[in-house]
């Protein structure tokens, strides 16, 4: 019997010692080629970014770009191992911006692609952190969001896109009035409430970029006696999202969750969804001949406070210790090209943060193009809080009804917390 | 080796066939303790608690499954429990596709594969080297440290795990296996010198008589009289081996040699869901384990009351 085991044991071992070493010399180009190692890991975008990928590698012989989806933990990882990507282009947010703040990325303001970025972008990456000196992270993709609204039941009951909160209330008391839900609330799942709810109350009411940078200048002071504070600024808007959302909602909003969302709305179960264009594709699972449209939300009574939501949903970025930086530079001109920039945001109903960029033809995002254009746009402060900040949780809390005073004295309180360890960075710094 | 008369498999069978005797024993005096008028009623309770177990774990089975033949319409619809109406199995085939099915399976299988033998082995050497010198300080400092381990999550030494790795060239499936290996070993000696123990010395010097050197003790006696604590510790490494995801995120930098479970992190997005996907893929992915487990169903069960016994 042991005889037998041992002889197993060996060749599993042998099989194993085997099968490492050919997958490890794999490894090594067979050809000339020099690879590019890119991560990329949006999820609907993988099939486009593929063919991306192996037009390039077509297009030239000089380097082979493998691309590699296994997501933001796998990059930290190598950032620590110090074999980071050659070139990454992943959502910006306060993880990834970390390696924009720690200087570890190239400085790409000399390149072609830099020279075609609207100016206006900047800032909002700014927002997230800078590298003084440096343009270490160029947009490739921008999600515009605003509310989704049911162009047919729109149209059945002679409603127009409402441009103040007036009309707004209108729509919805006549919505109300023939018995149509006029938002339909997911507000289980906290994200949804603080991308949507949270981020559109408030962009559309006050100016969310002086806010922050306000409110980083005065860090630790942040309380009810500081010049800007969530209590003094969001307590007006927040009082009209939970206006919305008590008065305006379907019954049992607080316990839906984002897929039945999609799936009641793809139903016309009601009139308007405060979800981002990710939210187009799952509706469309459901029903694909739904006409949707897209409205910013207005709060003001002044149509010219309209504004969108904008995130930086693509960015590329190359790092310093990265192996192979020429072939990375060449393949992220490739991927700047006009058409493929095109190409690729036409795919995702993502906005081409180029000067000469077009928006997307669909028409669900046609509602947001002259914002867009017109640069009326803004972060949402629901992503723009630092993540120490349970600010999902209390934009949750916020819409169930909690008290608005006392929950923004407590995110007040928060920031000038955190403001103490780890000082907040203004849009205007570094610039 | 022909020199020694002894048969290790006679040997091997009378001491575990001891063993059960006296597993058995207990079980029937435990069980025989509640009053006898309470008896039907409790046989009664304790198949519907039972059922109430089973279905938990059939439920999500049954969604497992079904799920996985939907199409993409029909499995965000809401009606998790539905028949799958039309059956497609498009969500294989991209689940096949996405994770590059054959190539994460082979890598999962390697690192699994891996972690098991070395614990296995590892972890009896270990034992059995402590228990047999236990009057040495040495030998049993050596155990608490190792029993030490066992305080110590991956997550509170990944950052110098992660650099330790990248500089020796280990940055792939087999300094996965390595790390593996070294966070089941604790366990593994824990779950091995308590079965070692039982062992008398008497069948070890018998043995000696017979002029077997040490390493043949080991292998001719000793490692097949652990078998039924090799399953379980076997089984052990080849859970936490096979569903692993940090580790194997963190240590691999090669997205070619990643296993299963990360390449599955794919279709976990906040925004879009494709259920359908999602559960053919853990489908396929569980499969192994299933099929693993129903040709050792035996040793699993015994392996299981082995270590609830002794451990």
């Amino acid at each position: 019997m042991s005889r037998r085991l041992t002889g197993a044991l060996r060749v599993a071992a042998g099989a194993v010692g085997l099968t490492l070493t050919a997958a490890i010399l794999t490894g090594c180009s067979a050809s000339g080629t020099q690879d590019v190692h890119f991560t990329f890991n949006k999820r609907e975008a993988i099939t486009f970014m593929e063919q991306t990928v192996a037009d390039y590698n077509a297009s030239q012989d000089e380097y082979n770009v493998v691309m590699d989806t296994s997501g933001v933990d796998p990059i930290s990882a190598s950032f620590v191992r110090g074999n980071p990507p050659d070139l990454m282009l992943a959502n910006y947010n306060h993880e990834v911006s970390r390696f924009v703040q720690r200087c570890v990325l190239e400085d790409l303001s000399e390149t072609d692609a830099a020279a075609t970025i609207r100016d206006e972008f900047q800032p909002l990456l700014d927002q997230f952190g800078t590298c003084p000196g440096r343009t270490t992270a160029l947009p490739y993709s921008v999600m515009a969001a605003s509310v989704i609204y049911n162009k047919t039941i729109f149209e059945e009951n002679g409603l127009e896109v409402p441009t103040t909160w007036s009309e707004l209330l209108e729509v919805g008391d006549t919505l109300k009035a023939n018995d149509i839900n006029p938002f339909y609330g997911t507000f289980a799942d906290a994200w949804t409430v603080n991308q949507g709810w949270f981020d559109y109350t408030l962009g559309g009411a006050i100016d969310v970029q002086s806010f922050y940078d306000t409110m980083a200048e005065q860090g630790t002071e942040v309380g009810p006696d500081s010049e800007v504070s969530f209590e003094k600024d969001f307590l007006e808007p927040i009082e009209k999202m939970q206006l919305l959302a008590s008065e305006y909602t379907q019954p049992g909003a607080g316990s839906r969750l984002y897929d039945v969302g999609n799936v009641a709305f793809a139903n016309g179960e009601a009139a308007m969804y405060m979800q981002g264009p990710w939210a187009l594709s799952q509706i469309e699972i459901t029903n694909p001949d739904l006409e949707l449209g897209t409205f910013p939300l207005p709060m003001t009574e002044d149509p010219a406070d309209l504004k969108v939501r904008v995130n930086m949903d693509l960015v590329t970025m190359i790092p310093e210790e990265a192996s192979n930086k020429e072939g990375a530079f060449d393949f992220m001109e490739y991927l700047f090209q006009p058409d493929i920039i095109q190409a690729y945001n036409e795919s995702q109903l993502g906005f081409v943060p180029t000067k000469d960029g077009e928006a997307p033809s669909d028409p669900r995002v046609e509602g947001m193009i002259p914002y867009y254009d017109a640069g009326a746009f803004y972060q949402g402060p629901g992503i723009l809080n630092p993540r120490a900040i349970p600010t999902e949780n209390y934009a949750q809390a916020l819409v169930l009804g909690t008290n608005a005073e006392s929950m923004l004295r407590t995110m007040d309180a928060d920031w000038a917390r955190i403001a103490f360890r780890q000082p907040a960075v203004s849009s205007e710094e570094g610039n | 080796m022909s020199t020694i008369p002894l048969n290790p498999d006679t040997t091997a069978k009378k001491a575990t066939s001891g063993a059960d005797t006296g597993s058995t024993r207990s079980i029937t005096t435990g069980g025989g303790t509640p009053p006898m008028k309470g008896r039907k009623s409790g046989r009664w309770s304790t198949t519907v608690i039972l059922i109430l177990c089973a279905v938990t774990v059939l439920l999500p089975l049954y969604v497992t499954i079904s799920m996985a033949f939907k199409t993409s319409g029909q499995a965000v619809d809401g009606n998790a429990f539905s028949l799958p109406a039309p059956f497609s199995i498009d969500g294989f085939v991209q689940a096949w596709e996405l994770t590059r099915f054959p190539v994460g399976f082979a890598m999962s299988f390697i690192v699994t594969a891996g972690t098991v033998i070395f614990t296995i082995i590892l972890a009896s050497f270990a034992s059995y080297a402590i228990v047999r010198n236990w009057d040495h300080r040495l030998f049993r400092y050596s155990f608490f440290y190792l029993l030490g381990a066992m305080f110590i999550p991956f997550p509170v030494v990944a950052l110098p795990q992660i650099q330790l790795t990248g500089r020796f060239g280990l940055d792939n499936p087999l300094g996965v296996i390595l790390l593996a290996t070294m966070f089941q070993l604790s366990f593994s000696v824990l779950l091995f010198t308590a079965f070692l123990r039982s062992i008398p010395i008497e069948l070890e010097e018998s043995a000696r008589i017979d002029g077997a050197t040490t390493w043949q003790t080991f292998w001719k006696l000793i490692f097949p009289l652990l078998a039924p604590m090799s399953a379980t510790v076997g089984i052990f490494a080849f859970l936490y081996a096979w569903n692993d995801f940090m580790m194997p995120s963190l240590i691999i930098s090669d997205a070619d040699m990643q296993t299963l479970p990360v390449r599955q992190n794919l279709f976990q997005s906040q925004f879009s869901s494709d259920y359908n996907v999602a559960f053919a893929s853990y489908l396929m992915a569980m499969a192994p384990a299933i099929i693993a487990y129903l040709f050792a169903q035996r040793w699993v069960m015994e392996g299981v009351t082995q270590g609830a016994l002794k451990g």
